[in-house]
């Protein structure tokens, strides 16, 4: 009995110690969480247009963009770890947009499972977080459809079980004509830096 | 057949929390990372957080059964809703391990085995009595 209990407690034991000491480079890095903030690369990475379903079930279409920054994070709701940081970010980001600033500026948030995240799911997800949908939108759709969205963004999905699922944690910077030009790999990206590179984007010409 | 009875609510009284490997497992993918290894609100993702998590000793003392299964279902705050990706034998499964996890470290009184909210934790048969299907198969599709 007392061996059943010591073998559990060193199970839980290593579990976390295997959590914490991931890979930084693996989608889901826990142990990258222990740092503030998220390593910030410049890219210069066209996206192409694409179609996805937003939270309302309403057809979306990325062209719609145009003209506008956009941030995008790639989550999923039934997420255990870094998912609810990097939503939670975003809606620092979106709560220190100025009220001039958010007609220029969209926010959209990704699934990585389709599989759960229906739009009723994924609406009700965004109010948890008490997302402003007047400028954010939480998308889904089929799986070939979202395939190529993770696909142009660089982003790697991997299905565990049913919800739960494997990614690469990007939060992408987009500019007014389409080309991603901040990616935020990790897991807690700092809205602080986002909001300043927004700025950046939207005085660009 | 009333000894019978009688000694099977006795058993289901006497016998406590315990957690099984699906529990353990469970706990480990989806909870761990946050709450902890004793559900302390101390796991590795904890620090990182916007909002504190709260210690299962200090949840079992406040929320009934009932709303602990809601905050699990429906998710609260930035804690996911695991409704739609769980079956109902899984979240009971979370249910439990709340409770089990909020008696390791500490001795229990003698009483505490016949407390309300203690028994419907542990020694309610919930799959049994609500008649919950085993979970699906969960071959990717």
């Amino acid at each position: 009995m007392i061996g059943r209990e010591l073998t559990r407690l060193l199970v839980r034991a290593l579990v976390a110690v295997v959590i914490v000491c991931q890979r930084p480079a693996l989608s889901h890095d826990q142990g990258s969480l222990i740092e503030k903030g998220a390593p910030r690369r410049q890219m210069y990475l066209r996206i192409d247009d694409f179609s996805l379903t937003d939270h309302l079930g309403n057809a979306f279409s990325f062209r719609t963009l145009r003209e506008k920054v956009v941030l995008a994070g790639f989550i999923y709701t039934t997420c255990p770890d870094v998912c609810p940081l990097i939503t939670a970010s975003m809606r620092l980001v979106q709560e220190g947009l100025r009220p001039d600033e958010r007609k220029s500026v969209h926010l959209l948030s990704i699934t990585t499972d389709p599989e759960i995240d229906t739009p009723e799911v994924l609406k009700s997800y965004a109010q948890r977080y008490k997302a402003d949908f007047s400028n954010w939108s939480f998308l889904t759709g089929d799986l070939p459809s979202l395939s190529g969205v993770w696909k142009a963004f660089g982003v790697k999905v991997q299905r565990k079980a049913r919800g739960l699922v494997s990614h690469t944690t990007l939060t992408a910077l987009i500019d007014k004509q389409g080309v991603m030009r901040f990616a935020y790999y990790g897991t807690s990206p700092d809205s602080k830096m986002i909001l300043r590179d927004i700025r950046g984007l939207l005085s660009a010409r | 057949m009333a000894t019978q009875v009688l000694i099977l609510i006795l058993f289901f009284l006497v016998a406590g929390c315990a957690s099984s490997e699906r529990m353990e497992r469970m706990y480990a993918q989806r909870c761990l990372g946050c709450h902890g290894v004793w559900g302390r609100g101390d796991g590795p993702l904890a620090a990182s957080l916007p909002v504190s998590v709260p210690d299962f000793r200090d949840t079992i003392r406040s929320k009934s059964v009932i709303q602990i299964r809601k905050v699990i279902t429906q998710g609260k705050g930035i804690m996911p809703a695991f409704e739609p990706a769980l079956a109902k034998p899984e979240i009971q499964d979370m249910v439990r391990m709340v409770r089990v996890l909020s008696q390791k470290g500490r001795s229990l009184e003698w009483w505490e085995k016949f407390e309300p909210l203690v028994w419907a934790h542990c020694s309610v048969p919930w799959e049994f009595v609500l008649g919950y299907e085993e979970p699906a198969n969960r071959e990717k599709p």
